[in-house]
Protein backbone atom coordinates (compact mmCIF):
# COMPACT_ATOMS: atom_id res chain seq x y z
CA UNK A 1 0.00 0.00 0.00
CA UNK A 2 1.49 3.46 -0.68
CA UNK A 3 2.21 5.58 2.53
CA UNK A 4 3.82 8.59 0.70
CA UNK A 5 0.87 11.09 0.42
CA UNK A 6 3.77 14.29 -0.95
CA UNK A 7 7.01 12.99 -2.88
CA UNK A 8 8.91 15.94 -4.58
CA UNK A 9 12.19 15.01 -6.03
CA UNK A 10 14.82 18.04 -7.23
CA UNK A 11 12.31 20.33 -7.03
CA UNK A 12 13.62 24.00 -8.20
CA UNK A 13 11.25 27.12 -8.63
CA UNK A 14 12.45 30.41 -10.10
CA UNK A 15 10.69 33.84 -10.37
CA UNK A 16 12.14 36.41 -12.61
CA UNK A 17 15.49 34.76 -12.71
CA UNK A 18 15.84 34.90 -9.18
CA UNK A 19 16.03 31.50 -7.20
CA UNK A 20 12.96 30.52 -4.47
CA UNK A 21 13.73 27.01 -4.34
CA UNK A 22 16.75 24.79 -4.95
CA UNK A 23 17.16 20.91 -5.19
CA UNK A 24 14.05 20.38 -2.78
CA UNK A 25 13.11 16.75 -2.32
CA UNK A 26 10.74 15.20 0.42
CA UNK A 27 8.28 13.02 1.14
CA UNK A 28 5.54 12.64 3.68
CA UNK A 29 3.78 9.93 5.16
CA UNK A 30 0.03 9.39 4.71
CA UNK A 31 -1.88 9.96 8.33
CA UNK A 32 1.10 12.33 9.73
CA UNK A 33 1.59 16.07 10.60
CA UNK A 34 4.82 17.12 9.43
CA UNK A 35 6.17 20.94 10.13
CA UNK A 36 7.78 22.91 7.27
CA UNK A 37 10.30 24.92 9.21
CA UNK A 38 12.09 27.62 8.15
CA UNK A 39 12.53 31.83 8.64
CA UNK A 40 10.50 34.14 6.84
CA UNK A 41 11.12 34.22 3.09
CA UNK A 42 12.68 30.85 3.29
CA UNK A 43 10.10 29.73 0.53
CA UNK A 44 7.67 27.63 2.89
CA UNK A 45 4.86 28.97 1.48
CA UNK A 46 6.10 28.32 -2.04
CA UNK A 47 6.60 24.89 -1.60
CA UNK A 48 2.59 25.26 -0.62
CA UNK A 49 1.74 26.68 -3.55
CA UNK A 50 3.88 23.97 -6.07
CA UNK A 51 2.09 21.48 -4.05
CA UNK A 52 -1.76 23.01 -4.85
CA UNK A 53 -0.61 23.42 -8.72
CA UNK A 54 -1.27 27.04 -8.19
CA UNK A 55 1.97 27.58 -9.47
CA UNK A 56 4.40 25.64 -11.57
CA UNK A 57 8.00 23.88 -10.53
CA UNK A 58 10.82 25.52 -13.01
CA UNK A 59 12.31 22.39 -12.48
CA UNK A 60 11.95 18.66 -10.69
CA UNK A 61 8.96 16.22 -10.06
CA UNK A 62 6.05 16.56 -7.51
CA UNK A 63 3.13 14.25 -6.76
CA UNK A 64 0.48 14.47 -4.61
CA UNK A 65 -1.81 12.24 -3.77
CA UNK A 66 -0.76 10.42 -6.32
CA UNK A 67 -0.58 13.54 -8.94
CA UNK A 68 0.87 15.70 -10.96
CA UNK A 69 -0.10 19.24 -9.46
CA UNK A 70 0.79 20.85 -12.51
CA UNK A 71 -1.67 18.87 -14.70
CA UNK A 72 -4.20 17.44 -12.12
CA UNK A 73 -3.98 20.52 -9.74
CA UNK A 74 -7.74 20.79 -9.96
CA UNK A 75 -8.17 16.77 -8.80
CA UNK A 76 -5.44 17.91 -5.64
CA UNK A 77 -7.28 20.72 -4.62
CA UNK A 78 -10.69 19.15 -4.39
CA UNK A 79 -8.84 16.07 -1.90
CA UNK A 80 -7.06 18.68 -0.20
CA UNK A 81 -7.84 22.05 2.38
CA UNK A 82 -5.79 25.08 2.57
CA UNK A 83 -5.61 27.55 5.71
CA UNK A 84 -3.61 30.46 3.92
CA UNK A 85 -1.70 32.90 6.30
CA UNK A 86 -4.18 35.71 5.45
CA UNK A 87 -7.48 33.86 6.78
CA UNK A 88 -9.10 34.80 3.80
CA UNK A 89 -12.77 34.67 4.64
CA UNK A 90 -15.34 37.56 3.15
CA UNK A 91 -15.61 39.72 6.13
CA UNK A 92 -19.05 41.41 4.99
CA UNK A 93 -20.57 37.26 5.15
CA UNK A 94 -21.78 35.69 8.60
CA UNK A 95 -19.60 32.38 9.65
CA UNK A 96 -22.48 30.27 8.34
CA UNK A 97 -22.61 32.15 4.51
CA UNK A 98 -18.66 31.80 4.37
CA UNK A 99 -19.32 28.18 4.86
CA UNK A 100 -21.83 27.60 3.01
CA UNK A 101 -20.22 29.61 0.05
CA UNK A 102 -16.87 27.50 0.39
CA UNK A 103 -19.33 24.27 0.31
CA UNK A 104 -20.92 25.33 -2.95
CA UNK A 105 -17.32 25.50 -4.44
CA UNK A 106 -16.33 22.14 -2.80
CA UNK A 107 -19.50 20.32 -4.22
CA UNK A 108 -20.44 19.79 -0.70
CA UNK A 109 -24.47 19.77 -0.23
CA UNK A 110 -24.57 18.61 3.14
CA UNK A 111 -25.35 21.27 5.91
CA UNK A 112 -24.91 19.17 9.01
CA UNK A 113 -20.82 19.17 8.07
CA UNK A 114 -21.10 22.87 8.50
CA UNK A 115 -23.14 22.29 11.86
CA UNK A 116 -20.99 20.09 13.02
CA UNK A 117 -17.60 21.82 12.07
CA UNK A 118 -18.84 25.32 13.58
CA UNK A 119 -19.60 22.97 16.89
CA UNK A 120 -16.01 21.41 16.87
CA UNK A 121 -14.51 24.67 16.76
CA UNK A 122 -16.50 26.33 18.94
CA UNK A 123 -18.26 28.71 16.89
CA UNK A 124 -21.86 27.72 16.46
CA UNK A 125 -23.39 30.25 19.08
CA UNK A 126 -21.75 33.22 16.50
CA UNK A 127 -22.23 31.63 13.75
CA UNK A 128 -24.90 34.46 12.30
CA UNK A 129 -22.13 36.71 13.08
CA UNK A 130 -20.41 38.73 10.34
CA UNK A 131 -16.58 37.32 10.18
CA UNK A 132 -15.19 40.85 10.03
CA UNK A 133 -16.53 41.64 13.87
CA UNK A 134 -14.47 38.26 14.76
CA UNK A 135 -11.25 38.34 16.58
CA UNK A 136 -7.74 36.79 14.63
CA UNK A 137 -8.50 33.47 16.20
CA UNK A 138 -12.24 33.13 15.27
CA UNK A 139 -10.93 33.38 11.88
CA UNK A 140 -8.61 31.19 12.25
CA UNK A 141 -11.13 28.83 13.15
CA UNK A 142 -13.67 29.63 10.64
CA UNK A 143 -10.97 29.00 8.05
CA UNK A 144 -10.36 25.61 9.45
CA UNK A 145 -13.39 24.58 9.11
CA UNK A 146 -13.60 26.02 5.95
CA UNK A 147 -10.56 23.85 5.12
CA UNK A 148 -12.42 20.67 6.00
CA UNK A 149 -15.72 21.20 4.46
CA UNK A 150 -15.03 18.54 2.35
CA UNK A 151 -13.28 16.25 3.95
CA UNK A 152 -10.00 16.54 2.56
CA UNK A 153 -7.11 13.78 2.73
CA UNK A 154 -4.41 16.41 2.90
CA UNK A 155 -4.47 20.01 4.97
CA UNK A 156 -2.07 22.50 4.05
CA UNK A 157 -1.62 25.08 6.94
CA UNK A 158 0.11 28.28 6.15
CA UNK A 159 1.42 29.65 9.65
CA UNK A 160 -2.07 28.78 11.10
CA UNK A 161 -1.11 30.39 14.39
CA UNK A 162 0.34 34.18 13.24
CA UNK A 163 -1.25 36.72 14.91
CA UNK A 164 -2.71 34.46 17.57
CA UNK A 165 -2.73 35.01 21.75
CA UNK A 166 -1.48 31.46 23.64
CA UNK A 167 -5.18 30.88 24.17
CA UNK A 168 -5.67 31.15 20.17
CA UNK A 169 -2.43 28.89 19.29
CA UNK A 170 -3.00 26.53 22.06
CA UNK A 171 -6.88 25.45 20.82
CA UNK A 172 -5.56 25.88 16.98
CA UNK A 173 -3.07 22.98 17.71
CA UNK A 174 -5.38 21.21 19.92
CA UNK A 175 -8.44 21.37 16.71
CA UNK A 176 -5.50 19.98 14.45
CA UNK A 177 -4.35 17.35 16.46
CA UNK A 178 -8.04 16.30 16.60
CA UNK A 179 -8.60 16.35 13.09
CA UNK A 180 -5.57 14.65 12.55
CA UNK A 181 -6.41 11.74 14.97
CA UNK A 182 -10.31 11.56 14.31
CA UNK A 183 -10.34 12.35 10.65
CA UNK A 184 -7.27 10.73 9.42
CA UNK A 185 -5.95 13.77 7.78
CA UNK A 186 -2.32 14.28 6.76
CA UNK A 187 -1.22 17.62 7.50
CA UNK A 188 1.89 19.97 6.49
CA UNK A 189 2.31 22.86 8.64
CA UNK A 190 4.64 25.32 7.78
CA UNK A 191 5.59 28.19 10.35
CA UNK A 192 8.37 29.94 11.77
CA UNK A 193 7.66 29.76 15.41
CA UNK A 194 9.22 26.56 16.51
CA UNK A 195 7.65 25.54 19.56
CA UNK A 196 4.65 25.93 18.89
CA UNK A 197 4.98 22.86 16.81
CA UNK A 198 7.13 20.90 18.68
CA UNK A 199 4.45 18.35 20.51
CA UNK A 200 2.27 18.30 17.90
CA UNK A 201 4.67 17.24 14.62
CA UNK A 202 5.74 13.49 13.42
CA UNK A 203 8.26 15.01 11.47
CA UNK A 204 10.31 18.15 10.21
CA UNK A 205 11.56 19.77 7.46
CA UNK A 206 13.99 21.80 8.29
CA UNK A 207 14.08 24.66 5.12
CA UNK A 208 16.72 27.88 4.34
CA UNK A 209 17.36 29.76 1.89
CA UNK A 210 15.11 27.48 -0.31
CA UNK A 211 16.81 24.37 0.20
CA UNK A 212 15.87 21.78 2.81
CA UNK A 213 18.71 21.83 5.15
CA UNK A 214 17.70 18.96 7.18
CA UNK A 215 14.62 16.42 7.48
CA UNK A 216 13.61 13.80 9.96
CA UNK A 217 11.47 12.94 13.13
CA UNK A 218 12.60 14.80 16.33
CA UNK A 219 14.19 11.39 17.99
CA UNK A 220 15.94 10.90 14.59
CA UNK A 221 17.33 15.08 14.71
CA UNK A 222 18.07 14.18 18.47
CA UNK A 223 19.89 11.28 18.20
CA UNK A 224 21.85 12.92 14.88
CA UNK A 225 22.70 16.63 16.36
CA UNK A 226 22.25 16.24 20.12
CA UNK A 227 25.97 15.27 21.06
CA UNK A 228 25.94 16.61 24.34
CA UNK A 229 22.95 15.92 27.18
CA UNK A 230 22.24 18.61 29.51
CA UNK A 231 19.72 17.87 32.45
CA UNK A 232 18.10 20.28 34.64
CA UNK A 233 18.02 18.76 37.93
CA UNK A 234 15.68 20.30 40.80
CA UNK A 235 16.98 18.11 43.69
CA UNK A 236 18.24 18.59 47.63
CA UNK A 237 21.71 17.61 46.48
CA UNK A 238 24.33 19.76 47.90
CA UNK A 239 27.72 19.52 45.08
CA UNK A 240 30.22 21.65 46.48
CA UNK A 241 32.95 20.80 43.57
CA UNK A 242 32.60 21.50 39.77
CA UNK A 243 31.57 17.85 38.79
CA UNK A 244 29.71 15.30 40.39
CA UNK A 245 30.12 11.42 39.56
CA UNK A 246 32.80 13.06 36.97
CA UNK A 247 29.95 14.81 35.18
CA UNK A 248 30.43 18.53 34.89
CA UNK A 249 28.15 20.79 36.62
CA UNK A 250 26.40 23.91 36.86
CA UNK A 251 24.21 25.63 39.62
CA UNK A 252 21.01 27.58 38.08
CA UNK A 253 19.29 28.89 41.35
CA UNK A 254 18.33 27.37 44.52
CA UNK A 255 18.05 23.50 44.45
CA UNK A 256 18.59 23.48 40.85
CA UNK A 257 21.73 21.88 38.99
CA UNK A 258 22.39 21.14 35.28
CA UNK A 259 24.51 18.31 34.63
CA UNK A 260 26.21 18.03 31.35
CA UNK A 261 25.90 14.45 30.37
CA UNK A 262 27.47 12.36 26.82
CA UNK A 263 24.45 10.49 26.14
CA UNK A 264 21.10 10.40 27.71
CA UNK A 265 22.30 6.65 28.60
CA UNK A 266 24.08 8.08 31.26
CA UNK A 267 20.72 9.63 33.25
CA UNK A 268 18.99 6.60 34.85
CA UNK A 269 22.15 5.98 36.81
CA UNK A 270 22.80 9.30 37.25
CA UNK A 271 19.22 9.82 39.47
CA UNK A 272 19.60 6.57 40.66
CA UNK A 273 22.48 7.64 42.62
CA UNK A 274 21.36 11.34 43.88
CA UNK A 275 18.22 9.38 44.97
CA UNK A 276 20.30 7.32 47.53
CA UNK A 277 21.55 10.82 48.87
CA UNK A 278 18.44 12.70 48.58
CA UNK A 279 15.21 13.60 46.87
CA UNK A 280 14.49 15.25 43.29
CA UNK A 281 11.26 16.73 42.35
CA UNK A 282 12.18 17.23 38.52
CA UNK A 283 14.31 16.44 35.83
CA UNK A 284 14.19 17.86 32.29
CA UNK A 285 16.79 17.82 29.73
CA UNK A 286 16.80 21.53 28.28
CA UNK A 287 18.83 21.06 25.17
CA UNK A 288 16.60 19.01 23.19
CA UNK A 289 14.20 21.44 22.43
CA UNK A 290 13.19 22.37 18.82
CA UNK A 291 14.09 25.79 18.63
CA UNK A 292 17.56 24.31 20.40
CA UNK A 293 17.87 21.60 17.34
CA UNK A 294 16.68 24.13 14.79
CA UNK A 295 19.67 26.71 15.57
CA UNK A 296 22.09 23.73 16.05
CA UNK A 297 20.90 22.59 12.10
CA UNK A 298 21.03 26.17 11.13
CA UNK A 299 24.90 26.70 12.65
CA UNK A 300 26.34 23.77 11.68
CA UNK A 301 24.55 24.73 7.79
CA UNK A 302 26.19 28.48 7.82
CA UNK A 303 29.41 26.68 8.45
CA UNK B 1 -18.04 24.24 -16.98
CA UNK B 2 -19.28 23.84 -13.32
CA UNK B 3 -23.36 25.56 -13.53
CA UNK B 4 -23.25 24.91 -9.23
CA UNK B 5 -19.33 27.16 -9.06
CA UNK B 6 -20.48 29.95 -11.20
CA UNK B 7 -23.97 30.09 -9.70
CA UNK B 8 -22.32 30.46 -6.14
CA UNK B 9 -19.83 33.11 -7.00
CA UNK B 10 -22.62 35.03 -9.14
CA UNK B 11 -24.97 34.91 -6.15
CA UNK B 12 -22.30 35.97 -3.48
CA UNK B 13 -20.73 38.84 -5.38
CA UNK B 14 -24.69 39.66 -6.07
CA UNK B 15 -25.41 39.71 -2.62
CA UNK B 16 -22.40 41.79 -1.74
CA UNK B 17 -23.41 44.54 -3.87
CA UNK B 18 -26.78 44.85 -2.81
CA UNK B 19 -25.71 44.83 0.64
CA UNK B 20 -22.32 47.42 0.11
CA UNK B 21 -24.49 51.01 0.48
CA UNK B 22 -21.35 52.67 -0.69
CA UNK B 23 -22.10 50.52 -3.92
CA UNK B 24 -25.74 50.40 -4.64
CA UNK B 25 -27.08 53.93 -3.80
CA UNK B 26 -24.87 55.49 -6.19
CA UNK B 27 -26.20 53.46 -8.83
CA UNK B 28 -29.48 54.03 -8.07
CA UNK B 29 -28.95 58.01 -7.86
CA UNK B 30 -27.20 57.72 -11.03
CA UNK B 31 -29.59 55.80 -12.59
CA UNK B 32 -32.59 58.18 -11.17
CA UNK B 33 -31.08 61.53 -12.63
CA UNK B 34 -29.70 60.19 -15.67
CA UNK B 35 -32.87 58.13 -16.38
CA UNK B 36 -35.71 58.83 -14.90
CA UNK B 37 -35.51 62.83 -13.58
CA UNK B 38 -33.85 64.31 -16.90
CA UNK B 39 -36.28 62.72 -19.20
CA UNK B 40 -38.93 63.41 -16.54
CA UNK B 41 -38.00 67.24 -16.46
CA UNK B 42 -37.81 67.66 -20.24
CA UNK B 43 -40.64 65.93 -20.61
CA UNK B 44 -42.67 68.25 -18.56
CA UNK B 45 -41.28 71.30 -19.16
CA UNK B 46 -41.88 70.70 -23.12
CA UNK B 47 -45.37 69.49 -22.81
CA UNK B 48 -46.66 71.16 -19.71
CA UNK B 49 -44.63 74.37 -20.28
CA UNK B 50 -44.42 77.30 -22.63
CA UNK B 51 -40.76 77.72 -21.68
CA UNK B 52 -39.61 76.41 -25.05
CA UNK B 53 -42.56 77.32 -26.94
CA UNK B 54 -41.24 81.33 -27.17
CA UNK B 55 -40.92 82.45 -30.11
CA UNK B 56 -36.71 82.73 -30.06
CA UNK B 57 -34.63 82.23 -33.09
CA UNK B 58 -31.57 80.64 -30.41
CA UNK B 59 -34.29 77.85 -29.79
CA UNK B 60 -36.31 77.52 -32.83
CA UNK B 61 -33.40 77.77 -35.37
CA UNK B 62 -31.09 74.67 -34.57
CA UNK B 63 -34.34 72.26 -34.01
CA UNK B 64 -35.90 73.28 -37.21
CA UNK B 65 -32.61 72.60 -38.68
CA UNK B 66 -32.12 69.36 -37.27
CA UNK B 67 -35.49 68.20 -38.10
CA UNK B 68 -35.10 69.17 -42.09
CA UNK B 69 -31.95 67.88 -42.13
CA UNK B 70 -32.89 64.76 -40.53
CA UNK B 71 -32.14 61.20 -42.80
CA UNK B 72 -35.29 59.07 -42.11
CA UNK B 73 -38.23 60.75 -43.96
CA UNK B 74 -40.71 59.13 -41.46
CA UNK B 75 -39.17 60.91 -37.91
CA UNK B 76 -39.06 63.98 -40.49
CA UNK B 77 -42.73 63.93 -41.02
CA UNK B 78 -43.81 63.02 -37.65
CA UNK B 79 -41.01 65.90 -36.09
CA UNK B 80 -42.81 68.23 -38.74
CA UNK B 81 -46.50 67.59 -37.69
CA UNK B 82 -46.00 68.01 -33.90
CA UNK B 83 -48.20 71.07 -32.77
CA UNK B 84 -45.46 73.18 -31.01
CA UNK B 85 -41.75 73.46 -30.22
CA UNK B 86 -41.77 71.62 -27.37
CA UNK B 87 -43.59 68.97 -28.05
CA UNK B 88 -40.91 68.53 -30.75
CA UNK B 89 -38.16 68.67 -28.73
CA UNK B 90 -39.13 66.17 -26.26
CA UNK B 91 -39.97 63.93 -29.02
CA UNK B 92 -36.65 64.51 -30.41
CA UNK B 93 -35.12 63.69 -26.72
CA UNK B 94 -37.06 61.05 -26.05
CA UNK B 95 -36.47 59.00 -29.11
CA UNK B 96 -32.37 59.99 -29.47
CA UNK B 97 -30.31 62.12 -26.88
CA UNK B 98 -31.81 59.89 -23.80
CA UNK B 99 -29.87 56.81 -25.61
CA UNK B 100 -26.52 57.46 -24.50
CA UNK B 101 -28.08 58.47 -21.59
CA UNK B 102 -29.22 55.32 -20.98
CA UNK B 103 -26.00 53.95 -22.35
CA UNK B 104 -23.62 55.67 -20.06
CA UNK B 105 -25.58 54.75 -16.75
CA UNK B 106 -24.63 51.31 -18.01
CA UNK B 107 -21.65 51.36 -18.91
CA UNK B 108 -21.16 53.13 -15.46
CA UNK B 109 -22.90 50.66 -13.42
CA UNK B 110 -21.02 47.81 -15.12
CA UNK B 111 -17.33 49.36 -14.41
CA UNK B 112 -18.45 49.86 -10.74
CA UNK B 113 -20.02 46.32 -10.33
CA UNK B 114 -17.20 44.21 -12.87
CA UNK B 115 -14.05 46.37 -10.63
CA UNK B 116 -15.94 45.74 -6.68
CA UNK B 117 -16.51 42.19 -7.93
CA UNK B 118 -12.81 41.44 -9.43
CA UNK B 119 -10.61 43.48 -7.75
CA UNK B 120 -12.10 44.02 -4.88
CA UNK B 121 -12.17 39.69 -4.19
CA UNK B 122 -7.70 40.65 -4.79
CA UNK B 123 -8.32 43.39 -1.85
CA UNK B 124 -9.91 41.44 0.50
CA UNK B 125 -7.26 38.77 -0.21
CA UNK B 126 -9.86 35.85 -0.64
CA UNK B 127 -8.69 35.07 -4.88
CA UNK B 128 -5.97 33.49 -3.54
CA UNK B 129 -8.59 31.27 -1.61
CA UNK B 130 -10.21 31.18 -4.91
CA UNK B 131 -7.63 30.20 -7.08
CA UNK B 132 -7.05 27.46 -4.91
CA UNK B 133 -9.84 25.97 -4.37
CA UNK B 134 -11.40 23.10 -7.49
CA UNK B 135 -12.97 25.95 -10.11
CA UNK B 136 -11.50 26.73 -13.23
CA UNK B 137 -10.14 30.17 -14.01
CA UNK B 138 -12.89 30.27 -17.01
CA UNK B 139 -15.49 29.27 -14.01
CA UNK B 140 -14.69 32.01 -11.69
CA UNK B 141 -14.31 34.34 -14.90
CA UNK B 142 -17.96 33.48 -16.03
CA UNK B 143 -19.31 33.73 -12.32
CA UNK B 144 -18.00 37.39 -12.09
CA UNK B 145 -18.85 38.27 -15.78
CA UNK B 146 -22.83 37.04 -14.40
CA UNK B 147 -22.36 38.86 -11.03
CA UNK B 148 -21.43 42.17 -13.02
CA UNK B 149 -24.38 41.72 -15.87
CA UNK B 150 -27.04 40.47 -13.47
CA UNK B 151 -27.12 43.75 -11.47
CA UNK B 152 -26.22 45.82 -13.76
CA UNK B 153 -29.06 44.99 -16.49
CA UNK B 154 -31.44 44.96 -13.94
CA UNK B 155 -30.92 48.82 -12.93
CA UNK B 156 -30.67 49.92 -16.27
CA UNK B 157 -34.45 47.81 -16.75
CA UNK B 158 -35.59 49.07 -13.86
CA UNK B 159 -34.98 52.81 -14.75
CA UNK B 160 -35.86 51.79 -18.14
CA UNK B 161 -39.67 50.66 -16.98
CA UNK B 162 -40.18 53.33 -14.33
CA UNK B 163 -38.90 56.62 -16.90
CA UNK B 164 -41.34 55.05 -19.78
CA UNK B 165 -44.09 55.35 -17.28
CA UNK B 166 -43.44 59.05 -15.73
CA UNK B 167 -42.40 60.16 -19.06
CA UNK B 168 -45.98 58.50 -20.78
CA UNK B 169 -47.93 59.09 -18.17
CA UNK B 170 -47.11 62.92 -18.47
CA UNK B 171 -46.81 63.04 -22.04
CA UNK B 172 -49.88 60.80 -23.16
CA UNK B 173 -52.19 63.40 -25.03
CA UNK B 174 -49.38 65.23 -26.60
CA UNK B 175 -48.53 62.30 -29.10
CA UNK B 176 -50.12 59.78 -31.06
CA UNK B 177 -48.01 56.24 -29.85
CA UNK B 178 -46.27 55.82 -26.66
CA UNK B 179 -42.82 56.67 -26.36
CA UNK B 180 -40.01 53.90 -25.78
CA UNK B 181 -42.31 51.13 -27.53
CA UNK B 182 -40.22 51.39 -31.15
CA UNK B 183 -38.25 49.23 -33.10
CA UNK B 184 -35.08 51.80 -32.20
CA UNK B 185 -35.05 51.33 -28.14
CA UNK B 186 -36.05 47.54 -28.34
CA UNK B 187 -33.18 46.91 -30.33
CA UNK B 188 -31.03 49.56 -28.01
CA UNK B 189 -31.99 47.91 -24.72
CA UNK B 190 -32.60 44.23 -25.58
CA UNK B 191 -29.74 44.01 -27.95
CA UNK B 192 -27.11 46.97 -27.41
CA UNK B 193 -26.91 47.32 -23.85
CA UNK B 194 -26.22 43.64 -22.90
CA UNK B 195 -23.45 43.87 -25.64
CA UNK B 196 -21.76 47.24 -24.28
CA UNK B 197 -22.44 45.82 -20.95
CA UNK B 198 -20.78 42.79 -21.53
CA UNK B 199 -17.86 44.20 -23.70
CA UNK B 200 -16.98 46.41 -20.22
CA UNK B 201 -17.39 43.90 -17.71
CA UNK B 202 -14.93 41.77 -19.65
CA UNK B 203 -12.44 44.80 -20.44
CA UNK B 204 -12.86 45.48 -16.80
CA UNK B 205 -12.02 42.19 -15.88
CA UNK B 206 -8.90 41.64 -18.30
CA UNK B 207 -7.76 45.06 -16.64
CA UNK B 208 -8.27 43.81 -13.39
CA UNK B 209 -6.51 40.86 -13.73
CA UNK B 210 -3.90 42.77 -14.79
CA UNK B 211 -3.09 45.57 -12.39
CA UNK B 212 -2.88 45.91 -8.81
CA UNK B 213 -5.41 47.46 -7.09
CA UNK B 214 -9.48 48.47 -6.95
CA UNK B 215 -8.77 52.09 -8.10
CA UNK B 216 -6.73 51.30 -11.31
CA UNK B 217 -9.05 48.84 -12.29
CA UNK B 218 -11.65 52.11 -11.94
CA UNK B 219 -9.37 54.28 -13.83
CA UNK B 220 -9.19 51.97 -16.72
CA UNK B 221 -13.13 51.20 -16.71
CA UNK B 222 -13.29 55.07 -16.69
CA UNK B 223 -12.52 55.31 -20.41
CA UNK B 224 -15.28 53.83 -21.70
CA UNK B 225 -17.29 56.57 -21.04
CA UNK B 226 -15.28 58.22 -24.03
CA UNK B 227 -16.77 56.98 -26.53
CA UNK B 228 -20.20 57.08 -25.17
CA UNK B 229 -19.45 61.23 -24.70
CA UNK B 230 -18.23 61.04 -28.28
CA UNK B 231 -22.62 59.49 -29.04
CA UNK B 232 -24.10 62.30 -27.41
CA UNK B 233 -22.59 64.58 -29.07
CA UNK B 234 -23.28 62.83 -32.21
CA UNK B 235 -26.25 62.82 -31.64
CA UNK B 236 -27.40 65.91 -29.89
CA UNK B 237 -25.80 67.78 -33.05
CA UNK B 238 -27.40 65.18 -35.55
CA UNK B 239 -24.45 64.39 -37.02
CA UNK B 240 -25.00 60.86 -36.72
CA UNK B 241 -28.08 58.75 -36.24
CA UNK B 242 -28.41 55.95 -34.42
CA UNK B 243 -30.96 54.07 -36.79
CA UNK B 244 -32.17 50.26 -35.32
CA UNK B 245 -30.11 49.17 -38.24
CA UNK B 246 -27.40 50.67 -36.92
CA UNK B 247 -27.96 49.75 -33.49
CA UNK B 248 -28.02 46.31 -34.25
CA UNK B 249 -25.04 46.80 -36.29
CA UNK B 250 -23.16 47.77 -33.05
CA UNK B 251 -24.72 45.18 -31.04
CA UNK B 252 -23.51 42.29 -33.35
CA UNK B 253 -20.01 43.73 -33.60
CA UNK B 254 -19.72 43.92 -30.42
CA UNK B 255 -20.84 40.13 -29.04
CA UNK B 256 -18.51 39.43 -31.55
CA UNK B 257 -15.56 41.67 -29.68
CA UNK B 258 -17.02 39.66 -26.32
CA UNK B 259 -16.50 36.25 -27.92
CA UNK B 260 -12.97 37.17 -28.50
CA UNK B 261 -12.58 38.73 -25.55
CA UNK B 262 -13.67 35.93 -23.39
CA UNK B 263 -11.82 33.25 -25.44
CA UNK B 264 -9.04 36.50 -25.24
CA UNK B 265 -9.29 36.22 -21.47
CA UNK B 266 -9.34 32.52 -20.54
CA UNK B 267 -6.33 32.01 -22.71
CA UNK B 268 -4.00 34.48 -21.18
CA UNK B 269 -4.97 33.76 -17.84
CA UNK B 270 -4.04 30.73 -16.55
CA UNK B 271 -4.23 30.30 -13.09
CA UNK B 272 -0.49 30.12 -12.44
CA UNK B 273 -0.17 33.43 -14.30
CA UNK B 274 -2.96 34.66 -12.49
CA UNK B 275 -1.41 33.30 -9.29
CA UNK B 276 1.78 34.80 -9.89
CA UNK B 277 0.72 38.04 -10.89
CA UNK B 278 -2.17 38.96 -8.52
CA UNK B 279 -1.15 37.31 -5.35
CA UNK B 280 1.90 38.29 -3.01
Amino acid sequence: METKIIETMDVTKKINGHSILADVSFSIEKGSITGLLGPNGAGKTTIIRLLNGVIDASHGRISVLGKNPKTEGEEIRKNSGIVTESASLYHDMTAWDNLKFFSRIYGVNDERRITYLLDQFDLLEVKDKLVGTFSTGMKKRVSLAKALLHNPKLLFLDEPTNGLDPDGINSVIYYLDRVNKEEDVTILICSHVLHQLEHICDSYLFLKKGRIIEKGTKHDLEEKYLKKIRLLVETGLTVKERSYMGYPIEHKGQGRIEFSLSSKDEIAPLLREILKETWIHSSVITNRSLESLYFKIAGEHNE
Amino acid sequence: MNKHIIKAIAVKDIKSIFSSKKVWIPMVILSFILCIACPGVITYVGIHTDLLNQPSEDIEKPIQAVIEQFPAEEMRNTLSELPTLGSKFVYYFMHFMLIPLFLMTATIHSMVTASNSFAGEKERKTLETLLFSPISVYDLFLGKVLASLIPTLFMTYCSFIINMAVVNLMANKAFDSLLFLDAGWMVFMFWVIPAVVLFNILLNILVSARVKSFQEAQQFGGIMILPVVGIIISQASGLFFLSPFILFLIGTGLFIGNALLLRFITRFNQRNALFESQIH
